[in-house]
């Protein structure tokens, strides 16, 4: 009895005061020391109120000015890309939280002793992206059952995602014993390995193969955050048809919260450390002698000159994307930064045909955008009640390219707040589909030798 | 007091993750340090600001960066960790 007044005492009090308890109460299981929990928990509300402040920041700006260019010349791009970062904390500060992690650690381990997976997903900063889905649809639906139901799915998708994925990421980027368990990265594939296919047996367009060395020294601009901020904020003003004085406070603002934001998010992610660290050793333990994928960050391969090169062209293209794409009203901002992670498997499938890699690069973004203007209103609603103060954007929305705009995330929280009878079947039908396709040619690739050269399809 | 850049695809988490790792070691060897994160994408313009660079993905040899590198994949899946973490001592003691 007591436990539930106190649940609720903390319940009633929101995130900010949830979420160091939610860390501490983990912190615990994971055998931390109180005082390292403690820590822990502290820093990771502190990271929180960080970003709450740079948000305000964000939405207070730009959100009149979004309103602005809608009025004057019907852009309507009134939904703010808030960033990864900010929906990563309004993740972790849900209630639901903890079962949520312990869930996708636990799924992990049944497969992996079933044989039914060779990753070992430790990266646990990393699992808000399968939180999120969880956490959007407990948020929909209020069921919790639902919501835990979502996420394990996310997460036994992205686990035989990042499996399959491993041997391209071996090959293209020389890493062995690792696999890439970030659904932010994998959910690309889900896009680029068809449309890859497709284009391989279109005449002509087959052929096409361009090489573009000196982008870096033209487009280098667009991977130094504070001048993306200044010109994305410059731009924007003078489309709201602001007084120069408001266009540079505007631009110069958001220069702020593109450099900001990575950093209140650093601190969130040095709070969780000691927690990551700890499920490392035990889970290390506990599988000793089993060869197995050790899951890392994508972040990892995101420097390969390849994808630095396709991501700094795709940057532009996905703003002037934003603006014809119809249907789409969200405005990229905060995670253009994270472009590159979107097209990194890309690249390695198209073995760095910069054409190739740069037609699908559109379709994901546009199925990114799309999905996140889809799901603005929910992840909205998340986050007010999440203590996020929006109450200065002028009405705009916020979203990401991230969450559940990644289009496996968004399909599976499609599903889920569906009319389940329906979309579950064709769900379980179409992911069988695809893993026994897999099983059939990973057990091909196996029996035949893999000559130099040989790509994955 | 050494200078040492760490970066990562997005300048937070993997960075932030071996950033802490560097620290504490040298801490616990008592040399001073001054440790910062970025992305991948900034280190042309960042690294020689630096005493040396780490990074935890692998990186092209790169011609503008005139200080070493450091690959430190290994402070994310613990394998061969030690081993890094030696080099960077190493390197902060010369």
């Amino acid at each position: 009895m007591i436990f539930y007044k106190i649940f609720h005492v903390l319940l009633d009090a929101g995130p900010t005061v949830m979420l160091p308890f939610m860390i501490f109460f983990i912190g615990l299981i994971f055998k931390l020391k109180p005082g390292k929990a403690f820590k822990s928990g502290l820093t990771i509300g502190i990271g929180f109120a960080g970003i709450k402040m740079v948000i305000a920041l964000l939405s207070s700006n730009l959100g009149p000015a979004a309103q602005q260019m809608v009025k004057n010349f019907g852009i309507h791009l009134d939904v703010l890309d808030v960033g990864w970062g900010a929906i990563a904390a309004i993740t972790w500060g849900s209630p639901i939280i903890p079962i949520l992690i312990f869930g996708i650690l636990a799924i992990n381990i049944v497969l992996l002793i079933l044989k039914k997976t060779e990753t070992l997903d430790v990266d646990i900063w990393n699992y808000h992206h399968l939180a999120i889905v969880g956490v959007l649809t407990y948020f929909t639906t209020k069921s919790v059952v639902l919501g835990v139901l979502a996420t394990l799915t996310t997460a036994v998708v992205t686990f035989k995602l990042s499996d399959w994925s491993a041997p391209l990421v071996e090959k293209y980027f020389e890493l062995d014993g690792v696999s890439l368990p970030t659904l932010s990265a994998v959910s690309s594939l889900i896009i680029a390995v068809p449309l890859n296919w497709l284009m391989d047996r279109i005449p002509f367009i087959n052929k096409i193969h361009i090489d573009m060395k000196s982008a870096k020294k033209y487009l280098g601009l667009f991977g130094e955050p504070m001048m993306m901020g200044l010109i994305l904020g410059g731009g924007i003003g003078v489309l709201a048809k602001y007084d120069i004085t408001k266009i540079l406070t505007l631009a110069v603002n958001m220069a702020a919260v593109m450099l900001l934001l990575p950093k209140m998010t650093a601190l969130f992610m040095e709070g969780l450390m000691p927690i990551s660290e700890a499920a490392k050793k035990m889970t290390k333990e506990k599988f000793k002698g089993r060869k197995f994928l050790i899951g890392i960050d994508a972040a990892v391969i995101v420097g390969n000159a390849e994808v630095m090169t396709t991501g700094l062209i795709l940057i532009p293209l996905t703003i002037g994307l934003a603006f014809i794409l119809p249907g789409n009203h969200l405005l990229p901002f905060a995670d253009l930064a994270v472009v590159p992670f979107r097209i990194a498997l890309v690249v390695a499938l198209t073995g760095g045909n910069l054409f190739r890699s740069l037609v699908i690069g559109i379709a994901v973004m546009s199925a990114i955008l799309l999905a996140g203007t889809n799901t603005s209103q929910a992840l909205t609603g998340l986050a007010s009640s999440s203590g996020i103060n929006l109450s200065m954007a002028a009405g705009a929305l916020i979203s990401t390219f991230a969450g559940t705009s990644l289009t496996v995330s968004f399909i599976i929280y499609e599903v889920f707040i569906g009319n389940l009878v329906i979309t579950v079947p064709l769900f379980i039908v179409g992911f069988a589909a695809i893993w026994i396709y897999m099983g059939r040619k990973e057990k091909k690739m196996k029996s035949v030798p893999l000559e130099e050269g040989a790509r994955l399809n | 007091m050494k200078r040492i850049l760490v970066a990562c695809g997005n300048g937070i988490a993997t960075s932030t993750v071996v950033a802490i790792k560097i620290r504490e070691a040298c801490e616990s060897e008592n040399i001073k340090v001054y440790v910062d994160q970025c992305k991948l994408m900034e280190l042309d313009s960042r690294a020689n600001d630096f005493d040396f660079v780490v990074t935890t993905g692998k990186i092209q040899n790169n011609e503008k960066i005139s200080v070493p590198i450091v690959g430190a994949m290994s402070m994310l899946t613990g394998i061969g960790e030690e081993e890094t973490i030696e080099k960077i001592i190493n390197l902060c003691k010369n």
